[in-house]
């Protein structure tokens, strides 16, 4: 379904990702985007969301380039969260998740009977129907993730893009969106592709691992492969212990003493 | 409903704006039909359909091009505040913040200078070429390789304003004294001497300007909720911005062009309406068009009465007028 062919981008001459290829598309596969801060996690997604155009190489969706794609048929499929999106102006929850509806809407229409059934469904999907008459600004952080991952959902993308979703959550609310996230890929069978900088967490609740390291695409292999010592070592520099807890592998780093 | 949904109450949906809409509209004409009856000379109906001549050419000829005038510079001002402030997603965007009206009062000044006040229909063209350029030079200022920066935007406005203010006042200290009065009016904000000819200037840039809006709108909503995003959900956001921004400058160098500098109503009235109804740009365009006309024929009508046989500045009474409104909207609101 996507298919990543040797993608650059650049920011004012530094390098951003270098000649990345991967594949995707397997139903409700979640794949984590790990890496260290500033190793190419963002503009990786935006290049697969069609919000930036590869300076080199080429994105493909369904066998067809993205610049071939008209914007608003690959937004009806694609669906893109950024790291903090922020709407300057008060809204209520159902009117952000409504407006995901957007590119399904002709040029005077305003949002039908039917894309408020979308909305309201994608938000009882997210657990946040209790939360359609509240303005974002008066919820927490994690209550807000939730109406724009349901936003997200609104559209019925088949692959889901989603900038580090598990950011500046508690640990508790890490733990149960990343649940959600798991039910929205088994449920719906959208592929979610997501970044995340915590690679416990990653690994926990994915399938598949893509790892940056100074914006190549160094690996790209099952969690299993990726939470030992030494990829530790290898990709953050980190002298780290791998411990089984739980069914599961975490990484432990070593403190110095 | 299946027991189910029972005590769950569902969320409102669309909400509609004939409400909102209704409400503005009678509160225009009634404010309009005071504008038109009050004045230095109280005008009754009866005098007016009474066959007296004088009462009526004060009506048609003074005082309802005028009160048309201020409804739609009013109109104009919201509509391009409106504008700004979802284009670069900050609620303190407004005209004069960016520079347009200080481009329109440089050209004004500077054509005052230069003794052309005396040509008719010079310092409003001029003032006209000096929004635009001011718009172009703050577009190109912002502009980093292939998209435009807000904070640029609003950064470059700053400093050109700052640019402008020197030369309009250099401009005014070599002006002849006779000149200067003029400007000062201008600058002042005033819709003394309306004609027709203005109206129809400005009313047609506003329907033109709306219409344009109106046709990118489901676009420029979605810019609320940052370009990148808006670009992911198949927003052609270069494009939304540019047309936008152009469409709001020239409709507001037109305004300026004939009124002057009436401050205020382009920051106050999106944010007054914003308070009052919650809603997306594409609701708030008509709303603020209506509470910007009403604001402003209102504002007029009080600087024209308050002193007996002597007109104020209009801006004075627009923010009078807006901060009362705007403060109790905003208790109400938290």
């Amino acid at each position: 379904m996507l298919e990543a062919d040797r993608i650059s981008y650049a920011y004012a001459g530094a390098p951003a990702v270098r000649e990345a290829s991967f594949r995707a598309g397997e139903r409700g596969e979640l794949i984590a985007v790990i890496g260290p801060n500033g190793s190419g996690k963002s503009t990786l997604l935006k290049m697969l969301a069609r919000v930036v155009s590869p300076s080199s190489g080429e994105v493909r969706f369904e066998g067809k380039p993205l610049q071939e794609w008209h914007a608003r048929e690959y937004a009806r499929r694609v669906g893109y969260l950024p790291q903090d999106p922020d709407p300057v102006f008060p809204m209520r929850a159902i009117d952000v998740v409504v407006s995901g509806r957007a590119p399904f809407l002709a040029r005077f229409q305003w949002e039908r009977d039917s894309d408020y059934d979308e909305a309201e469904r994608a938000l009882a999907m997210c657990d946040g129907s209790h939360l359609a008459d509240r303005y974002l600004d008066e919820m927490s952080g994690g209550e807000r993730k939730r109406v724009f991952l349901a936003r997200v959902l609104a559209a019925s993308p088949s692959l889901i893009l989603l900038d580090e979703p598990l950011a500046a959550l508690d640990i508790a609310h890490i733990q149960q969106f990343a649940l959600l996230l798991r039910d929205v890929a088994t449920s719906t069978g959208a592929t979610v592709i997501f970044a995340a900088h915590d690679v416990n967490w990653a690994a926990a609740y994915s399938d598949r691992m893509l790892v940056m390291d100074h914006g190549a695409l160094a690996l790209d292999a099952p969690p299993s492969l990726v939470m030992r010592a030494d990829a530790m070592q290898r990709f953050f520099g980190l002298d780290a212990a791998v411990i089984e807890a739980g069914g599961r592998t975490w990484i432990v780093p070593r403190t110095e003493s | 409903m299946t027991s189910a949904a029972v005590g769950r109450r569902r969320p409102r949906r669309r909400e509609s704006i004939v409400l909102p809409i209704t409400i503005l509209l009678v509160v225009l004409a009634a404010v309009s039909l005071l504008a038109i009856c009050f004045g230095t000379a109280s005008i009754s109906l009866r005098s007016l359909f009474g066959g007296d001549a004088i009462a009526r050419a004060i009506v048609f000829r003074l005082r309802v091009p005028r009160v048309c005038l201020a409804a739609a510079v009013g109109a104009t001002l919201g509509v391009a505040g409106v504008t700004f402030q979802t284009l670069l997603r900050n609620p303190l965007a407004d005209p004069f913040i960016l520079g347009v009206s200080g481009g329109a009062a440089c050209g004004a000044a500077v054509a005052t200078a230069l003794g052309l006040s005396a040509i008719p229909g010079v310092v409003p063209a001029v003032a006209f070429a000096g929004a635009c350029g001011a718009t172009a030079a703050v577009f190109l200022l912002a502009r980093r390789r292939d998209h435009t920066d807000p904070v640029r935007l609003l950064l470059s406005g700053l400093v050109l304003n700052a640019l402008f203010s020197s030369i309009i006042l250099i401009a005014f200290s070599l002006s002849r004294q006779s000149d200067l009065t003029a400007a000062l009016r201008w600058m002042m904000g005033t819709l003394f001497g309306a004609t027709w000819n203005d109206v129809a200037l400005v009313g047609t840039l506003l329907v033109v300007s709306v219409a344009v809006l109106f046709w990118i709108a489901n676009d420029l909503r979605m810019l609320a909720f940052g370009e990148e995003d808006a670009r992911s959900r198949g927003v052609d956001v270069e494009r939304i911005k540019l047309v936008g921004f152009l469409t709001a400058s020239i409709a507001t160098g037109a305004a300026v062009a004939v009124s002057g500098i009436i401050g205020f109503i382009g920051l106050i009235v999106p944010n007054l309406v914003r308070l009052a109804w919650r809603r997306d740009f594409r609701a708030l365009l008509p709303l603020s068009a209506l509470a910007g006309a009403t604001l402003v024929v209102a504002s007029d009508l009080v600087s024209r009465v308050i002193v007996r046989s002597s007109e104020l500045p209009i801006s004075a009474f627009t923010a009078v007028l807006g901060v009362p409104f705007f403060l109790s909207l905003l208790r109400k609101a938290r």
